[in-house]
């Protein structure tokens, strides 16, 4: 258990640059997931951390030990890769008690935590297999019960999930988690499923370009995005103008609204509005028009052509859909329980 | 698959190719064995003789032949060295190229290559003199082949280890490896030499068989191997070295087949080795 403080980290290859500037603290025991888009630096910085990469600038602190300089074998990390990189000539106990012979522990202790990972990653039936007579699931159990036999200070996983199938993934994911809070071990968590990281983050970083956009818990982040990347990238956004009134609210989709930014009387701005907070009429008038309704089991997402605002994705409650029909004219407005609204600035 | 469509004209062409291809490949083969083994001239071979004169004695005076016995000996001396000296160059070259400098790979792989782009007259008049001028007591030993089988094995051996390291994922069970805090030795003896056995024994196999069937080096430095005792011994004994010839051939068919299956039982797949 430990805290993580990487800070003002620079990183080029060649004339690419991999991480500008980017600077990450992480509390003890809390799990960070770095998201974002392939090549955004989510995974450089991941092995800037465990050690495989050495930063152009910028410290790496673990403790309150400035670890910049340690090699990875010295900084006694644990590290899930997506390619599993189980160790093929021996078995999944096997693969557990390799970093346990490295710590030199006595063999009673080493049976013994063997033993305990065995229990918790549930490989109880596959333990004296080989990787190859193991499914990607199972492989990956293996790899995470190796990672944290040997009580590392931090636990770094990499894109963990990715090769598996949807269902395994959802399964492991939830494990991980579980094992996390257990076992309280401070990990940070690479991923490009915005779904994943949602789901088991205590607070979210999302990454694009080398940057770090937006650190934060995973409701504030949709809630609140920092701006226009982490909007759109975080779910699904419309981006609606907004025009400042008199009374320093914003006008949006027809409805007076409040936000963060006092609005100065005639000034522009763009709203990211999430679909959930449009609401959809049926009006013979209306300035738009229904070009597709999804029935998604709870709610129904409408898409629709405004003749001013261009497309808008609506999900409104099934049964408020019923009727709304692709080719029917529509009024689209804010829900009436939307009271602020987000801006994200001029596009 | 229905009568229709194996009869469809691109099949027909495609069985045509491969039995054209097949005799073109065995009937020389078969030729050959009918001459090494039966011992009726080809000029009164007629179809009530098929089955009459088949024997192994013309191989067996091949095998029994005491300069093919001494040949034999020092090509598997050869073998031997030549293997050894291939893996104490090019695996630890392969480890440390693949974990540690990837960026490397590509220029060495060009570099292994060489030995195919420069013949071996070049290589041999070439080292020869080098050499000669300066220890020639080397080149009197028919060891000194063995440097050179080592290097002109090189392109199969390093392309097998290579192949064999992709395979394994050797760069990331190396980070995996140091992220639980193995030194660079227990990486080394413990994680990838044991998975490297596969990749190995394949590298190995494609050595011996090379070896032993190299004839220009050995006749340019005036060695006696079993390739160059073999061709001197066909020509007083026609016969017993096409034999002879068969025989070898057999035999390494069968010793590469062993290597594979044994292989396979272990769960090591032949084909990620690059062959």
């Amino acid at each position: 258990m430990a805290t993580v403080d990487m800070a003002g980290i620079r990183k080029t290859f060649g004339p690419s640059v991999a991480l500008e500037d980017f600077s990450l603290s992480i509390a003890s025991g809390e799990l960070v997931c770095l998201l974002g888009p392939s090549g955004c630096g989510k995974t450089t910085a991941l092995r800037i951390l465990a050690g495989f990469e050495r930063p152009d600038a910028g410290t790496v602190v673990v403790e309150g030990r400035d670890l910049s300089n340690d090699p990875p074998e010295k900084r006694q990390f644990g590290m899930v890769f997506q390619d599993y990189s189980l160790f093929p000539n021996m078995t999944a106990r096997q693969n557990i008690d390799f970093g346990l012979k490295v710590q030199k522990r006595s063999a009673a202790e080493r049976k013994e935590i063997i033993d305990r990972m065995i229990a918790v990653t549930a490989l109880e039936p596959h333990a004296d297999k080989f990787p190859h007579q193991m499914s990607g699931g199972q492989k990956q159990r293996v790899a995470l019960a190796r990672a944290i036999a040997t009580s590392p200070k931090v636990l770094l996983l990499d894109e963990p999930l990715s090769a598996l199938d949807a269902k395994v993934r959802e399964t492991l994911r939830d494990e991980i988690r579980r094992l996390q809070l257990e076992i309280g071990v401070t990990t940070v968590f690479v991923t490009h499923d915005q779904h994943e990281a949602l789901a088991i983050a205590d607070r979210v970083g999302v990454m694009s370009n080398g940057r770090l956009e937006q650190l934060a818990p995973p409701r504030e982040l949709y809630e609140n995005p920092a701006n226009a990347f982490v909007a759109s990238f975080i779910g699904t956004v419309n981006k609606l103008p907004a025009e400042g009134l008199d009374d320093g609210r914003w006008r949006v989709l027809g409805r007076s609204v409040l936000s963060t930014v006092t609005a100065a009387p005639g000034a522009t701005n763009v709203a990211a509005v999430r679909p959930e907070q449009v609401a959809v009429d049926h009006a013979d008038d209306g300035t738009a028009h229904v070009q597709s309704a999804s029935f998604l089991g709870p709610i129904t997402r409408v898409i629709a052509d405004d003749d001013t605002l261009g497309r808008v994705i609506a999900d409104i409650i099934s049964a408020d859909a019923v009727g709304i029909s692709p080719g029917q004219r529509v009024r689209l407005r804010l829900r009436d329980d939307v009271s602020d609204i987000v801006l994200i600035g001029e596009e | 698959m229905t009568s229709q469509s194996r009869f469809r004209p691109a099949n027909i062409v495609k069985w045509v190719f491969l039995i054209a291809v097949g005799l073109y490949f065995f009937l020389p083969m078969a030729a050959m064995a009918r001459f090494g083994f039966q011992s009726v001239p080809t000029a009164l071979l007629t179809p009530d003789k098929l089955f009459t004169g088949w024997s192994f004695s013309g191989l067996w005076t091949a095998i029994t032949d005491a300069h093919m016995v001494s040949g034999m000996k020092t090509s598997l001396i050869l073998v031997v060295l030549a293997i050894l000296l291939n893996l104490v160059l090019l695996v630890p070259l392969a480890i440390v190229t693949e974990v540690r400098n990837p960026r490397l790979r590509p220029y060495l792989t060009a570099l292994t290559l060489l030995p195919w782009v420069i013949p071996p007259i070049a290589l041999v008049v070439g080292v020869a003199a080098t050499f000669r001028a300066t220890v020639p007591w080397f080149l009197a030993s028919v060891l000194s082949l063995v440097p050179f089988y080592a290097l002109w094995s090189m392109p199969f051996t390093y392309r097998a280890l290579d192949a064999g390291l992709q395979a394994i994922n050797a760069r990331t069970l190396y980070e995996a490896s140091r992220s639980m805090g193995a030194s660079f030795w227990t990486i080394i003896f413990r994680v990838l030499l044991p998975n490297m056995r596969a990749s190995m024994v394949a590298a190995s196999t494609l050595t011996a068989a090379m070896v032993l069937g190299e004839f220009a080096f050995a006749s340019l430095l005036l060695k006696n191997t079993l390739p160059t005792e073999m061709v001197i011994y066909q020509a007083k004994n026609p016969r017993g070295g096409l034999a002879f010839a068969i025989f070898i051939m057999v035999l390494t068919a069968v010793a590469i087949g062993l290597v594979v299956r044994s292989l396979r039982r272990q769960g090591i797949n032949f084909n990620a080795t690059g062959i």
